[in-house]
C-alpha cells in the first residue's frame, strides 16, 4: 500500500513539473532544461522556512509558489527574451536554459552551505518525511498533493475556458502570429507562462522532500523523468503532461518495485532507467505523444 | 603550488579538454546535431578500462572477488609487471584506446538512432536522458565499474620515477590530442567536412543532392563518440581509477559545449583557442580554491562558485558573441578560387 502511495505522490509531483515545462515549451518553443532546478529551489525556500522561522512546509506552499513564479519570469525575461528578439536557434535556446540550469545548481549549492553554516543543521541532504502527519491510513502528503493537482486542474480550467486572458492564451499557443493580428499582446502570454510554470515547480520542489532526499544536484536526476512525462504525453499538450505525469510516475515507482520483488533489491537503482525505457517507447510508436495520437485527437475534438 | 604543476594541469586538461570538444566540435559545430549527451561517449572510455580491460586482467592473472576489490590487486600486480617490463603498460594503453574507440563508435552509431525520427529538441532530449541515465546506473550499480566506490585501473606509466609521471602523461596526452586535431582537419576539409556544414545549414537540400542524411549522421557521431571514448581511456589511466561521478554531465558536456561555443563553432582552430582560454581559468580557480574561499569570505565551496561563473560566461556569449572567438571562414575549394579568379580577371578586362 505505501509503494502505491509513493508512486501517487511521486506522480502528482511530477505532473506539476511536467505541465510547468509543457505551458512554457508550448509558448516559448523551447523546452527547459533547468526546469528541475526550479524545483529544489522550492525545496530550499521551503527548508529555509522550516529552519529559520519554523513553518511547515505545508504553509510554505503559497511562498514557493510565489517565488518560484518570479523565478521564472526573471529566467524568461533575462536570459530567453533578448536571445529569441536576436532569432537565436533552438539549439541556442536550449543551451542557453542548460546554463540557467548550471547557475541554478551554483546558487543552490551555494546557499545550502550557508544555511548549514547559520543554522548549524544539515542542509546539504534532507528530507521532510518527519514532518509529515498521517490521515486515516494514509500520510497527508498523498492528500496535499492531490488537492493541489485538483485545484490546479480547476484553475487552468478556469482560466483558459472562461476567461478572456485565456482564450488570449490559447489563442497564442495555437497560433502567435494570428494572435498578434487579432491584438493579443503574446509577450503578457508568454512571461505569464514562465511565471505558472515557475510557481508549478515551486509548489513541487516544496512538497518533493516529503517523497525523496534532496541534495542541491536532485534537479538533474529529476529533469529525466520530467521530460519523459512531457514526451510521452505530448510535449504540446497540458492534458498530455498530465497522462504522462501519470505513467512515468507510475512505472517508474510501481515497476521498479515489482521487478525488486521478482529480481531482488539490486533493480531499484535502475528506476530511472525504466522511465527511459518508457520515453523512448513512446518516442518510437509515437513520436508525438499520446495527445498526439490520431484517435486520441479524434476522442478529444 | 608551484607554477611548474599548475602549467602541467593546464597542458594537461587543455589535451584532454581539446580531444573532447573537437569531437563535439565535429558533432554540433560542422554537422549540427544538438549531442546533450557527449559525457556518455567520455564514460565509455572510462568503462572500456575500467569494466573492460580491467575484468580481462582479472581473469589473466586469476584474481578472485568483486571487481572493487579484485581490480585493487590487479593494478599492484600490474603496476609490478609494468614497471619491469615498460612494453606492457604501453600495449595496455594502444589495446584500451582501440577497444574504447570501437565500443565509442558502436555506442554512439547506435545513440543517433532516435534522431532519424526526431526533430532537434526532442532529439537533445532524448540523447540528454540516455546519457544521464547511464551516467546515474554506471554511479549507483557497483558490479558494473565499481558505482561510487570506483575501481583502481593499473598505472600504464608504473616504470616511470614518481616525480617525472605527470609529464609524461601530459606528453602522451598532448601527442594523442595533436593527433586527433591534425586528423580531423585533414579529414574535415575533404568534400565530407563540406557534406557536414550543407547538412548543419540545410538538410532537405543535402537530400536533395541524393545524399543520405541518416547514414552521415551515424558516421559523424561515431567518429565523435570514438573520439571522446579516448578521452575517456586517457583521464582513466591518468588518475589510476574509474568513477563514474567523475564523468559527470557539468564537466564533460556542458562545458565542452562552452567550449565549443566560446571558440567558434565549426573552426577547430578557434575551438582549441576556447580550449585554452576555458582551461586556463578552470585550473587557476582550482588551483586557488582555498584563496579564492578566504578571499572573498565564501561561506561556501569555490566550485560553486565556478558552475556560476561558467553559466554566465555561457550566457553571455550566446547573448553577444555567438560567433565565438574566431569567426568560422567561409570554404574556398579550388574550383570556387579559379572561378572568383576568372570573374575578376573578366571585370579588369573590361575596365
Amino acid at each position: 500500500m505505501a509503494v502505491i502511495e509513493g508512486a501517487l505522490v511521486y506522480s502528482n509531483l511530477l505532473i506539476l513539473l511536467s505541465i510547468g515545462l509543457t505551458i512554457t515549451y508550448i509558448t516559448t518553443g523551447v523546452p527547459n532544461f533547468a526546469q528541475g532546478s526550479f524545483a529544489i529551489f522550492g525545496s530550499y525556500a521551503a527548508l529555509t522556512l522550516l529552519l529559520l522561522h519554523n513553518i511547515h512546509p505545508y504553509f510554505a506552499i503559497p511562498i514557493a509558489l510565489v517565488l518560484g513564479g518570479i523565478i521564472g519570469v526573471l529566467i524568461y525575461v533575462i536570459v530567453l527574451k533578448p536571445l529569441i528578439a536576436r532569432g537565436a536557434e533552438i539549439v541556442t535556446l536550449m543551451i542557453a536554459t542548460l546554463a540557467t540550469d548550471l547557475i541554478f545548481l551554483g546558487c543552490i549549492g551555494a546557499y545550502s552551505e550557508y544555511l548549514r553554516s547559520i543554522t548549524k543543521r544539515i542542509t546539504t541532504k534532507f528530507i521532510f518525511t518527519q514532518y509529515d502527519f498521517s490521515i486515516g491510513n494514509f500520510s497527508a502528503i498523498l492528500f496535499v498533493s492531490t488537492l493541489v493537482i485538483v485545484v490546479l486542474l480547476l484553475f487552468l480550467y478556469t482560466l483558459l475556458y472562461k476567461t478572456k486572458f485565456g482564450i488570449a492564451l490559447r489563442a497564442s499557443m495555437e497560433n502567435p502570429a494570428l494572435a498578434e493580428i487579432m491584438g493579443v499582446n503574446v509577450e503578457y502570454t508568454r512571461i505569464f507562462s514562465w511565471f505558472l510554470s515557475g510557481a508549478l515547480s515551486g509548489v513541487a520542489g516544496c512538497l518533493l522532500p516529503f517523497r525523496q532526499e534532496i541534495v542541491p544536484a536532485t534537479g538533474a536526476i529529476i529533469i529525466v523523468s520530467i521530460f519523459a512525462a512531457s514526451i510521452v504525453g505530448g510535449l504540446s499538450s497540458i492534458y498530455g503532461a498530465l497522462i504522462g505525469g501519470y505513467i512515468i510516475g507510475t512505472s517508474e515507482s510501481l515497476v521498479t518495485y515489482a521487478l525488486s520483488k521478482l529480481l531482488g533489491p539490486g533493480v531499484l537503482v535502475y528506476g530511472k532507467v525504466i522511465s527511459l525505457f518508457v520515453l523512448i517507447i513512446a518516442l518510437i510508436v509515437a513520436p508525438r505523444g499520446i495527445m498526439g495520437l490520431k484517435f486520441v485527437r479524434r476522442l478529444t475534438r | 603550488m608551484s607554477y611548474e604543476y599548475i602549467l602541467m594541469n593546464i597542458a594537461l586538461w587543455f589535451g584532454l579538454y581539446l580531444i573532447v570538444a573537437l569531437s563535439l566540435n565535429v558533432e554540433y559545430g560542422y554537422a549540427g546535431i544538438p549531442n546533450f549527451g557527449r559525457a556518455l561517449a567520455v564514460l565509455v572510455g572510462a568503462f572500456a578500462v575500467g569494466g573492460i580491460v580491467n575484468r580481462v586482467l582479472i581473469m589473466l592473472l586469476n584474481v578472485n572477488g568483486d571487481i572493487v576489490k579484485a581490480s585493487g590487486e590487479v593494478k599492484s600486480l600490474a603496476n609490478i609487471m609494468i614497471a619491469h617490463n615498460p612494453a606492457y603498460g604501453i600495449t595496455l594503453l594502444i589495446i584500451s584506446i582501440i577497444i574504447a574507440a570501437i565500443i565509442g563508435a558502436i555506442i554512439g552509431a547506435l545513440f543517433i538512432l532516435p534522431s532519424a525520427k526526431l526533430s532537434e529538441d526532442y532529439l537533445a532530449i532524448t540523447l540528454l536522458a540516455i546519457s544521464e541515465v547511464a551516467f546515474m546506473v554506471c554511479n549507483y550499480e557497483t558490479k558494473l565499474v565499481g558505482g561510487y566506490y570506483g575501481v583502481s585501473v593499473p598505472d600504464i606509466l608504473a616504470f616511470v620515477p614518481g616525480e617525472k609521471r605527470m609529464l609524461a602523461f601530459v606528453i602522451i596526452i598532448f601527442a594523442t590530442a595533436f593527433l586527433v586535431f591534425l586528423v580531423l582537419n585533414k579529414m574535415l576539409a575533404t568534400p565530407f567536412g563540406r557534406l557536414l556544414k550543407a547538412m548543419r545549414e540545410n538538410e532537405e537540400l543535402v537530400k536533395a543532392y541524393g545524399k543520405d542524411v541518416m547514414r552521415t549522421r551515424i558516421k559523424v557521431v561515431a567518429l565523435g563518440s570514438a573520439i571522446a571514448a579516448i578521452a575517456g581511456v586517457l583521464f582513466s589511466f591518468y588518475s589510476v581509477n574509474v568513477i563514474a561521478r567523475s564523468f559527470n554531465r557539468v564537466e564533460w558536456t556542458f562545458y565542452p559545449f562552452l567550449m565549443v561555443l566560446l571558440g567558434g563553432i565549426g573552426n577547430n582552430i578557434g575551438v582549441t583557442l576556447g580550449v585554452l582560454s576555458f582551461v586556463v581559468v578552470k585550473v587557476l580557480l582550482i588551483t586557488y580554491k582555498y584563496e579564492i574561499k578566504s578571499l572573498l569570505h565564501l561561506p561556501f565551496e569555490s566550485t560553486w562558485l565556478e558552475y556560476i561563473l561558467f553559466g554566465i560566461i555561457m550566457i553571455l556569449i550566446l547573448l553577444y558573441k555567438p560567433e565565438g572567438l574566431i569567426k568560422e571562414k567561409p570554404i574556398f575549394t579550388k574550383p570556387i578560387t579559379e572561378k572568383i579568379g576568372k570573374l575578376d580577371k573578366e571585370k579588369n578586362q573590361k575596365e
